[in-house]
């Protein structure tokens, strides 16, 4: 079970990830009411905060995931904290780093800072290498903190057990492998790749930038090193929150636990293979780009929805159809987090269907299906985590007053929220524009429409923080392990 | 009906039908029957979703990979080529091949109505976007816009009128004002 050191570094994550996450919120809607111009924000301070909002908000979630499995994982094995409190400490520092860049430095080249803009320097000179050390720092952190995480599991179970692969050619294995650390295991793995691309990456614009011309990158390489990155930390992410779904929502919801099965331990292991193939449909309008990349792209794309989709969703059935369930917030945010994970995945393929993105790639169908998976998927599974652990930690798990009120909210701010997305994407309005031209008055009308749609989810989720950050804080008074 | 309002219409349906699911499978929380056992043969339910979803990737990959942009045209001769260099902020075009030294830029494109037409797409400092809006500001087609690399777009426009550029990729703070025009006549 977790001591009451990995307890304390847990609260301290949380936190940390929800005064961030509320902060990004408020950027995302001063971006949206700008862009229905209910509100005046000059372009560049727009793009310095789409900036900041995309790499904290990847980042934040991506942490809320690890942490997450970090805790759960104590239940099996040992996990150390000191590796949490490295994580936190330099998350910080990068986060800082990062802010500085964009809110003193005016670095506003987008959160996938895609090379060359980043040396096209439009902002303070130290702003470039200052948010290009900022990633290297994270990256470097993070890998550290994800192999380490992985080293934790080697050192109960085998790699072979570790991915659970003796359930595939066992019926009853002798080790018996817990979802839990079969997931957590493919996504750290996948993590840990992402962050070698991100650490290729960095070095070698920052490379160019110290070498004052004598080194030059080649753009193709480069966009594709960052899709990767890009790409696969958001997915990774999302499936760390799906471990602790599979973990938690069977014992919040007074049903028998999981156990990991041959389709359960062939699914997950397929999904790595195919999720690191996927980033290629970021680079379909590059032409110049192999057709056969492209093409991998959508098999990917496609494939990569089959062993989650099959494996996870008739779980979820056969856990919930036809048994009488209690239940509590925790249980709903997974459930409707599984369902916004579910919908954003449509938004997903149809987009990463190479003859539709041509119509699609760059609108605002973009943000449309991510925010889905993230605001109404990920995020929900890390706030249910959050509320679980809250509870946990105050021996507390009285509803609060208001708590019937935050599933409405989230919901129908979530919900309506990224309509607005998915309705100006597919009449053809561009995403990243801080304002619309004439033609495109639509999309003016939608942003302002997304944003109060969005401030009904935020005074969701700030129900939810207030009663998490006050149960969380009864942790630093606790002396029993 | 139109590609775009079938793409939404697909979306939303696909949506409400999750939706609906999803309040069917809560709804049998709620009350079950007191003998109900859950649900039955989720092994071979399994296999079924499994056998559905891989026949319906494949049909859809084998449907709609053959329309992807890098064989529209690909066995025809463009009856016209135009180079376009972009730039912060701005597009270069023009029937030639585009000397940086001496720019020789065409200020009205005109383009052949019903006829293979080729975009030579770079760009000469960041990666843009180069998304070609028809009349009725539906966008019809696009490409990348990347320094060292040339991005070759074909397209045969059906209908007459001015047709305008939009950058599709984020460029600096002159990104949502970055447009040029063409006429097809």
């Amino acid at each position: 079970m977790a001591s009451l050191s990995l307890k304390k570094i847990t609260a301290v994550w949380i936190y940390t990830i929800l005064i961030l996450f509320v902060l990004a919120i408020l950027m995302g809607i001063t971006m949206r009411f700008t862009q229905g111009k209910t509100i005046s924000v000059s372009p560049i301070e727009f793009y310095l905060l789409m900036t900041t909002h995309g790499v904290t908000m990847i980042g934040i979630w991506a942490a809320a995931g690890i942490v997450a499995v970090n805790y759960l994982l104590a239940r099996y094995i040992k996990v150390s904290t000191s590796l949490n409190v490295f994580a936190l400490v330099f998350t910080v520092i990068s986060i800082l780093m990062l802010w500085a860049s964009t809110f003193i430095g005016k670095f506003h080249a987008g959160w996938t800072f895609l090379y060359p803009l980043p040396f096209h320097i439009a902002w303070e000179t130290w702003a470039t290498p200052m948010f290009l050390w900022s990633l290297m720092v994270l990256s470097v952190s993070w890998f550290i903190w994800t192999l380490g995480s992985m080293v934790q599991i080697l050192k109960k179970y085998s790699l072979r057990q570790s991915f659970a692969i003796q359930h595939i050619s066992k019926k009853s294995p002798s080790v018996e492998t817990p979802p839990l650390v079969l997931i957590s295991m493919v996504s750290l793995l996948g993590m840990v790749v992402c962050f070698i691309a991100a650490i290729i990456l960095l070095a070698l614009l920052l490379a160019e930038y110290y070498s004052a011309g004598k080194f030059v990158n080649d753009p193709l390489l480069i966009k594709n090193l960052t899709f990767f990155f890009g790409h696969t930390i958001a997915n990774e992410a999302l499936y760390l929150g799906l471990a602790t779904l599979y973990e938690l929502l069977p014992e919040v919801s007074g049903r028998p636990k999981f156990k990991t099965t041959w389709y359960v331990a062939l699914g997950w292991n397929c999904a790595i293979i195919f999720i690191l193939g996927a980033f290629f449909h970021h680079l379909y309008m590059d032409f110049v780009q192999p057709k056969g990349f492209q093409i991998f792209g959508q098999i990917a794309s496609y494939f990569a929805t089959i062993p989650s989709v099959v494996v996870t969703i008739i779980s979820i059935v056969t856990l919930l159809y036809n048994n009488k369930i209690k239940w509590s917030l925790v249980n709903l945010l997974f459930f409707i987090g599984l369902m916004g994970w579910i919908i954003g995945g449509i938004g997903a393929v149809i987009d990463a269907t190479i003859s539709n993105n041509i119509i699609l790639h760059n609108t605002l169908w973009v943000p449309a299906h991510f925010h889905t998976y993230n605001v109404m998927g990920n995020v929900l599974f890390s706030l249910a985590f959050f509320v679980w652990v809250a509870n946990e930690f105050s021996d507390n798990n009285d509803l609060q007053k208001y708590n019937k009120l935050v599933m409405p909210l989230l919901m129908v701010g979530g919900f309506g929220f990224v309509l607005m997305f998915y309705w100006a994407g597919a009449y053809s309005v561009p995403r990243r524009f801080a304002m619309y031209p004439s033609e495109l008055s639509s999309g003016t009308a939608l942003a302002s429409a997304a944003a109060w749609f969005a401030c009904i989810y935020l005074v969701g989720v700030l129900l939810v923080l207030f009663d998490v950050l006050k149960k969380c804080a009864k942790v630093f008074s606790s002396s029993s392990h | 009906m139109e590609e775009h309002k079938f793409i939404l219409f697909l979306f939303l349906s696909a949506a409400v039908l999750v939706a609906g699911i999803f309040h069917f499978l809560y709804s049998t929380t709620l009350n079950p029957p007191s003998e109900s056992e859950g649900l039955q043969n989720p092994l071979k339910k399994r296999g079924f979703v499994l056998v559905f979803m891989f026949i319906v990737f494949v049909v859809l990959l084998f449907v709609t990979v053959p329309k992807s942009p890098y064989f529209l045209f690909s066995n025809e001769t463009p009856a016209k080529v135009v180079y376009v260099n972009a730039q912060q902020f701005a597009y270069m075009m023009s029937y030639k091949s585009i000397d940086l030294n001496k720019p020789e830029i065409e200020t009205d494109v005109e383009l052949p109505l019903n006829e293979p037409v080729e975009f030579r797409v770079t760009s000469v400092d960041v990666t843009h976007g180069f998304g070609i809006y028809n009349s009725k500001a539906e966008l019809l087609i696009q490409t990348q816009a990347m320094p060292g690399y040339v991005n070759r777009l074909r397209w045969k426009f059906t209908e007459p009128g001015k047709y305008n550029i939009l950058c599709l990729e984020f460029c600096g703070s002159g990104h949502a004002v970055m447009r040029s025009s063409f006429t097809v006549k």
